[in-house]
């Protein structure tokens, strides 16, 4: 009889440290994506921070490596962005949905790619089986400035139905390049033009 | 005699004794258990309570707060490390992320089919003297080093974009034979044959008609590897059979040059039902 009743206590015990596990994790969740620091309250953030490991009389390593791997990660993110042309503006993201294998993600981003902006939304939906985690993306709706094109908005919409943001990424990049060298091309002619007609 | 009445005895006592003992460790276990798990539901309870007012707030204020003096320098370090985290994952979204290094960038390329990201591979580039390939995690049956020898010095955008067609047609074509193997395996006959760039496969599998099933093989090139559909396809019934199974043949040979393979085997099932 005890021996069962051990058993349904470790059991318990086992289930309750996962529900716990989730909910910190939920909880950092939230904290993080409700909460905003402009970049002034970010470098206050670093002076305080520095003054804070001066004061300490022997340096701790793990706190100073935070302002490290915020510079490396900045500097990762600043050549990724000059390296595609793509540059995010804003990227808001709500955690819908948290289960031990199974994380669904809300996502809200505008950025442009050269000169072209764009505005995305979708969810992503992670799922961890074995040693694999999978990742899908769901309910994908895009705006694009260059809409009034009807090649443009029939891409748009075809990708949508299909959920297939890496191709969306991926043409963007040659559409933005093209309708970039177009608008430069006429921005020229346009002033050759006005330069031609005033003689 | 009386030794061996005393041995007994003494056998008894100790007996009874061993397990008086370990029914108080067993309570004792069974108590710390216990405590343990009224421990755990009160932190549980607590966290609970503190999501439940973190949600109120959240769904209070739609948006965010600023955040303003709560929190200490680390803390909002820790914030700022997090967030910009997010926006390098963004990045794994777009097909080319990569990190910064001491002699120079690894790039990482991913890889998806529609709505689903596959895997990703990682070129670990030096920069000086001059741009060279350190190491990778490209299959050895993608052309690297003749994409390489042809863009990686003049234009390393462009090295990666053909490099990641090559691996997005490969991802693909790959996806859709693992999908048919995997969602369609009753209408296929044997195995599912394939070369390792999954450029190249053949199989058997079986067409209901009128009652009886027929089976069918079916051959399908893809002579451009930049592209998931093939070039040519190979459709024929392996038995002599109604005439009309040579048009099911065509039409599925059609099918398969423009259509993904699971979602053309897909709609098989589904005019089935229909005829049904």
């Amino acid at each position: 009889m005890d021996i069962s009743m051990c058993h349904v206590y470790e059991d318990e015990i086992k289930s309750l440290e996962e529900e716990i596990k989730l909910l910190a994790e939920q909880y950092e969740d939230i904290q993080q994506e409700s909460t905003f620091y402009s970049e002034e309250e970010i470098l206050m953030a670093i002076k305080a921070f520095q003054s804070e490991l001066q004061g300490e009389s022997k340096g701790n390593e793990s706190r100073s490596d935070l302002k490290a791997q915020l510079e490396s990660l900045e500097a990762d993110l600043s050549f990724l962005m000059k390296f595609t042309c793509v540059q995010f503006t804003s990227h808001s993201k709500r955690t819908v949905e948290r289960y031990r294998n199974r994380t669904v993600q809300k996502h809200r981003i505008s950025g442009k790619c050269h000169s072209l902006s764009f505005q995305l939304e979708f969810q992503l939906l992670e799922m961890q089986d074995e040693e694999k985690v999978s990742t899908v993306i769901t309910d994908l709706s895009i705006v694009m400035e260059s809409g009034e094109d009807a090649n443009v908005s029939k891409f748009v919409s075809r990708t949508e139905e299909h959920g297939d943001l890496l191709t969306f990424f991926r043409s963007l990049s040659s559409y933005a390049e093209w309708y970039e060298h177009r608008r430069r091309t006429f921005l020229h002619f346009k002033v050759v033009s006005i330069k031609l007609l005033s003689i | 005699g009386v030794f061996s009445h005393l041995e007994m005895l003494e056998a008894q006592a100790h007996e009874a004794d061993r397990k008086q003992e370990e029914k108080k460790q067993q309570e004792e276990k069974l108590t710390s258990l216990k405590e343990r798990v009224e421990e755990l539901r009160i932190q549980r309870d607590r966290l609970q309570a503190k999501v439940d007012l973190q949600k109120k707030r959240q769904s209070g204020k739609e948006g965010v707060v600023s955040g303003a003096a709560e929190l200490s320098a680390g803390a909002v370090l820790e914030w700022k490390i997090r967030s910009v985290k997010g926006m390098l994952q963004l990045f794994y979204l777009t097909g080319i992320s990569g990190k910064l290094t001491k002699q120079g960038v690894c790039f990482s390329i991913s890889t998806a089919y529609e709505s689903t990201y596959l895997d990703s591979y990682h070129l670990d580039l030096l920069t000086k003297p001059a741009v060279r390939i350190h190491r990778h995690s490209v299959p050895v049956f993608i052309p690297l080093e003749q994409i390489a020898k042809r863009y990686l010095q003049t234009d390393i955008r462009r090295f990666l974009s053909i490099l990641s067609d090559h691996l997005n047609a490969y991802a693909g074509r790959k996806y859709q034979a693992d999908q048919l193997q995997e969602r369609f395996s009753d209408q296929l006959e044997g195995s599912l044959q394939r070369n390792s760039l999954c450029n190249l496969l053949a199989f058997n599998y079986k067409v209901p008609s009128g009652g009886k099933t027929f089976p069918f093989s079916a051959r399908l090139i893809y002579r451009d590897i930049c592209c998931s559909l093939p070039t040519e396809v190979m459709v024929s019934c392996t038995v002599k059979a109604p005439a009309h199974l040579e048009e099911t043949a065509a039409a599925h040979s059609e099918l398969f040059r423009h259509m993904a393979l699971h979602k053309a085997f897909c709609t098989f099932s589904s005019t089935e039902e229909k005829v049904d």
